[in-house]
């Protein structure tokens, strides 16, 4: 009877794990994240799983053609995560520190399509895009200056044109810009802003 | 002999469901939404302002929006003077919480002592949210359930009623 019960216990923590391992999805160490937020004089964090995304989503009216859109893609998406400091003042973060973790997050099958160093502004802008089967399965931005820090996670399928669509959640207004910054067929071609390769 | 059994053990019993809540309680381990206000009230030396008859409002929004937002919890902080640390307001609020919840938004602001905190927990069809929200000397916390298909009929019904009255001025 008590090995029977033992048995039970240890199946349910076993089931329970990956449930749990899961949920806990770190942009950043821990560690990280609170010392950047106790140093930080504005702090914003994001953080949106599948499930908020789908709650978010059915607050979205299917009837609107534009929000029927964005419907579409918040609940095709697996979460979105916004991280952005400010400071009062230069070097109270390592920024070396940061990219080197965030890297070391997102570098195993993600493919960097921005990567600029700015060594005179001391800024850094990373952009890395995950792909399945050729398609983007999740985008990572990484902005650092000497007294701003974002970083942007976004997991499951997406499509560049509808990067846009997102400007509505908090953190991620500047993505507004990229559907009037979109390629236009009249304009001639343009020249990506890729400062070169890691 | 069942008598001698029973009646110490019924006061035993008796005994424990009285003091235990009380003294759980009185030690601030109460979760929850309560358990938040009493973190926050003991920590900060501020008083929260309670809504009266809370319960028969969260009722007759449940009634009105077809039970679409209910189980709602508000209170007020007046006078928060005490600069409030962002980490220790959101580990206080997580802690207290609970399981479950999980933090979907946070805004802090060490310029004019402002602070947002946005938990939410599926419950269900339904979503349990619970906001905190620290501007300058004042807080506000609240507490709500909602189920977010009902909640969008009633403000659909809205909707069409508003384009109605537009139309016929």
């Amino acid at each position: 009877m008590r090995r029977r019960m033992v048995v039970w216990i240890l199946a349910t923590a076993i089931a329970g794990a990956p449930a749990l391992a899961q949920t806990s999805l770190q942009l950043l160490p821990p560690q990280l994240e609170k010392d950047l937020a106790a140093k930080a004089t504005n702090v914003s964090e994001v953080t949106l799983d599948k499930n908020m995304l789908g709650f978010a989503a059915k607050f979205m009216n299917g009837s609107d053609k534009d929000e029927a859109g964005v419907r579409q893609l918040i609940e095709s998406l697996d979460g979105i995560y916004v991280r952005d400091y400010e400071f009062d003042k230069e070097g109270e973060y390592s920024m070396e520190d940061v990219e080197r973790q965030c890297l070391a997050f997102v570098a195993p099958g993600w493919s960097p399509i921005v990567h600029d160093r700015e060594r005179k502004n001391g800024e850094i802008s990373d952009v890395m895009v995950k792909l399945v089967n050729g398609e983007p399965h999740g985008m990572f931005i990484l902005s650092a200056e000497p007294k701003d820090l974002s970083i942007v996670l976004i997991m499951g399928p997406i499509r560049m044109d509808q990067l846009g669509m997102l400007k509505g959640i908090g953190g991620l207004g500047a993505l507004g810009n990229a559907e009037k910054d979109k390629p236009s067929k009249h304009k001639g071609d343009q020249k990506p802003t890729d400062g070169g390769q890691p | 002999m069942n008598r001698r059994f029973w009646i110490p053990l019924g006061c035993a019993v008796l005994s424990v469901a009285v003091f235990v809540p009380w003294v759980v309680r009185a030690a601030g381990a109460e979760g929850g939404f309560d358990g938040v206000l009493s973190s926050i009230e003991q920590q900060y030396h501020v008083r929260a302002t309670r809504i009266p008859f809370m319960n028969l409002a969260s009722l007759i929004a449940g009634t009105a929006t077809h039970g679409g937002v209910g189980q709602v919890h508000i209170a007020e902080f007046e006078h928060f003077t005490r600069p409030a640390d962002g980490e220790e307001l959101n580990r206080m609020v997580q802690e207290k919480l609970g399981q479950g919840w999980s933090r979907m938004i946070r805004e802090t602001s060490r310029q004019g002592n402002e602070q947002t905190l946005i938990f939410a927990r599926p419950e269900g069809n339904r979503m349990g949210l619970f906001i905190l929200d620290l501007d300058g000397n004042e807080m506000d916390v609240v507490q709500v359930s909602v189920d977010p298909d009902r909640l969008n009929d009633t403000i659909d019904k809205y909707k069409h009623h508003d384009g109605d009255l537009n139309e016929s001025n």
